[in-house]
């Protein structure tokens, strides 16, 4: 009678389980409103307190004041780590991507017509309608790393550098502006959070929970590739080549290891809250402890990366630990970007897969 | 018939070849046969040669992805482009009689996957990127010689995509998509805001420039990849638009030589549902009709090259691959299907390997 009853309870919490697998409407809506929007929140408060940060500097130049701001601009480049890869919807509109940050600079071209605008005092750089008309290269974060960190900072500790600190205070301005109009569109009634959580074949952009969901999932595959070819590759050494670390974003900041560690922070829990990859068949009920594992490794990897890139490149043990990671996000985009979409019978992946 | 030990020792460690010993006379058996690079279940890269019926007549791995394939009867070989930024092409003979040839791209270049031979057979051009200086090359290559690479010319633009011999045997016609990437940051576009793609007509035999014609200027985010040359010699292209994914410029239009280039209206249903993104162009036989694809929007459109209108729109989950076939057109799939379209009486075929974006109709 007890093994019945065992058995019974067996099969009650077996069927209790299947009877739990996650939809693919549970993961576009948990996506949209428990990843997506927190952290476009984030990014838009982040992006409001380095706004008044630059303002207060520039009205008393101080080294106070540009201490509060380097900290200030070090939660926005966190914060747009997280949101960097969701290259859907309004980070895709108006060239706010490339305008947020522009990267990679291949030819030096941002930093050129920075240097020019400082140079030149260029007035028109320092109201928010100027700025935005010209190259988006001047107008987002590599543009204030270089105000902050890049040579002649130290100006901005008092009046010599007003016309560097009116500049860096236009770009923190159009960045909060950016954030707050992506807060704005992830928001708005029959907007992009709608068409992805309930799509309709009448949608120009998702017509069918497959559709939505192969764009989903294809945030984090290509995010993962993004990561590796502009963000770590580019600076590490190669082929007996040396590292360049100048080449990785933020060096100038210090900050090229934690807009890294946000990157994959932000896609991590893209994939285990949204549940994507709980939303399979019972053959591939291992795939989310998988991925979710392979994404704790690209974690302990970065923890050893402890050093600026700089001298980190130079170290045997964390030049290590940075090869390591690039290996670990080659595996991750091979379970998120070909075995994933298998299991959920999507067709990221092939022919689609972009520009050719 | 293909030839296994020649293309495993032509190919080294990693580079196998199979041959269907069944299948093998299919080859100069059939009249009709389509090639096109794929994935294959495993997750490997190859090329395969299919019969008129769709049935496997042989395939050959790859190191890595392939893109489009070239063919010249007079040349009598076929040739497969790496996938940009790829670095090898294999140079095969259909028949299987002799070993297949792996060309390297030399320093500084990558390939972009696609090429053409000369009328002749005795060159090969191949699109490829001077990626240091963001520059667009043809690169020409000695049939005579084991496929050395002899010389190059610039195509005038920046990344060049694909290249068509026009019918006079002599003018190159190369869609430059506009997009600079760097072989150090992958496949990331690098130059978003300051594209400027354009279709060139350039003489082969000194590299000149014909003509370059551009769109108008507020579509230079309109990157044109792919083309097909209709009956009356123009060339219709296909485009994906890098711009903001809300707006839907039309992706469809032909140029001439003659100087004259524009976009033709699609009506807003198919154009939303390329999803600004075609794959691939073809002609029909007769080249009255012209095939669109998109793998992005599972959307196939035939256009009637006369009217300049579509005369029809057809579904195909993950298509992109078009060829001629009687009246109308075969497609294929990255899922692994092979249909019939606009016309063409074809039973819809399904393989254990994913097609990539091209279809080539060899015989």
């Amino acid at each position: 009678m007890r093994l019945m009853i065992i058995a019974a309870l067996m099969l009650a919490f077996a069927g209790a389980a299947s009877a739990q697998e996650t939809t693919p409407g549970e993961v576009l809506h948990a996506a949209v409103v428990d990843v997506i929007r927190p952290n476009m929140l984030r990014l838009d408060a982040g992006a409001r307190g380095l706004d008044s940060a630059m303002t207060a500097l520039c009205a008393v130049p101080s080294q106070d004041g540009v201490a509060i701001a380097a900290q200030q601009f070090r939660q926005v480049v966190g914060a747009y780590g997280k949101i960097d890869f969701l290259r859907i919807g309004p980070l895709m509109e108006d060239n706010r991507a490339d305008r947020l940050l522009f990267w990679p600079d291949r030819r030096g071209i941002g930093l050129k017509q920075v240097q020019a605008i400082l140079a030149e005092e260029d007035a028109t750089a320092t109201d928010l309608a100027g700025l935005r008309a010209k190259s988006v290269a001047v107008q987002g974060l590599g543009a204030l790393e270089f105000v902050l960190f890049g040579t002649g900072a130290e100006s901005l500790t008092d009046a010599t550098g007003a016309f560097r600190c009116a500049y860096g205070q236009a770009i923190a301005g159009n960045i909060a502006g950016m954030a707050k109009e992506m807060v704005a569109l992830w928001y708005v009634p029959g907007g992009i959070a709608d068409h992805l959580q309930s799509p309709q074949a009448d949608y120009a952009d998702y017509r069918s929970e497959t559709e939505a969901m192969e764009a989903l999932v294809g945030l984090v595959s290509h995010g993962l590739e993004g990561l590796r070819d502009k963000h770590l590759l580019p600076f590490m050494a190669s082929d007996g080549g040396p590292a360049k670390p100048k080449l990785a974003a933020f060096w100038r900041a210090g900050m090229t290891m934690e807009f890294v560690r946000a990157n994959v922070d932000g896609m991590a829990e893209l994939v285990a809250r949204s549940g994507m990859a709980r939303a399979v068949g019972e053959a591939n009920q291992g795939l989310d402890n998988s991925i979710q594992f392979e994404f704790r490794n690209a974690t302990r990897a970065l923890d050893l990366v402890t050093l600026p890139v700089e001298a980190a490149v130079a170290d045997d043990k964390q030049a290590a630990a940075l090869g390591y990671l690039v290996l670990v996000t080659g595996s991750l985009q091979a379970m998120v970007g070909e075995q994933l979409p298998t299991a959920l019978g999507l067709s990221v992946g092939f022919s689609s897969l972009d520009g050719d | 018939m293909w030839q296994r030990r020649a293309f495993l020792q032509a190919a080294g460690a990693g580079f196998a070849a199979s041959l269907l010993p069944r299948q093998a006379l299919a080859l100069e058996r059939t009249e009709l046969v389509f090639a096109s690079a794929v994935q294959t279940a495993s997750g490997g890269y190859g090329a395969v040669l299919l019969g008129e019926a769709g049935e496997l007549i042989a395939s050959i791995a790859l190191p890595d992805r392939g893109h489009d394939i070239t063919l010249s009867r007079e040349a009598g070989r076929g040739v497969v482009f790496a996938r940009q930024p790829g670095t090898f092409a294999v140079v095969f003979d259909p028949s299987g009689r002799e070993a297949p040839v792996t060309l390297t791209s030399v320093a500084g270049r990558h390939f972009f996957g696609h090429g053409v031979f000369s009328p002749d057979g005795k060159l090969l051009y191949a699109t490829e990127s001077d990626f240091e200086a963001a520059q667009g090359v043809v690169g020409i290559y000695d049939a005579a010689d084991g496929y050395r690479r002899i010389g190059e010319f610039p195509t005038y633009g920046t990344g060049p995509h694909e290249m068509l011999l026009m019918p006079d045997g002599v003018t190159l016609v190369v869609a430059n998509g506009g997009i600079e990437t760097h072989p150090d940051y992958g496949r990331t576009e690098l130059n978003l805001e300051t594209m400027d793609p354009s279709v060139v007509f350039i003489d082969r035999r000194d590299g000149g420039l014909v003509g370059q014609l551009r769109l108008d200027s507020g579509l230079h985010q309109l990157s044109i990849r792919h083309m097909a040359i209709d009956g009356r010699g123009r060339v219709w292209f296909g485009c994906q638009y890098r711009g903001a994914p809300s707006e839907s410029p039309q992706l469809v239009g032909y140029a001439s030589m003659e100087g004259e280039i524009r976009l033709i209206e699609l009506p807003p249903g198919p154009l939303a549902d390329l999803r600004n993104y075609v794959g691939s162009v073809a002609a029909s036989a007769d080249g009255a009709t012209i095939a669109v694809s998109s793998p992005e929007g599972d959307l196939l459109v035939a256009i009637d090259v006369e009217g300049k209108r579509p005369v029809l729109a057809q579904t195909l989950r993950n298509g992109c691959g078009l060829a001629p076939d009687g009246a109308g057109f075969v497609a294929s799939s990255g899922l692994g299907e092979l249909i019939g379209m606009a016309g063409a009486a074809r039973e819809t075929k399904h393989f254990d390997f994913q097609f990539d974006n091209h279809l080539l109709r060899v015989g």
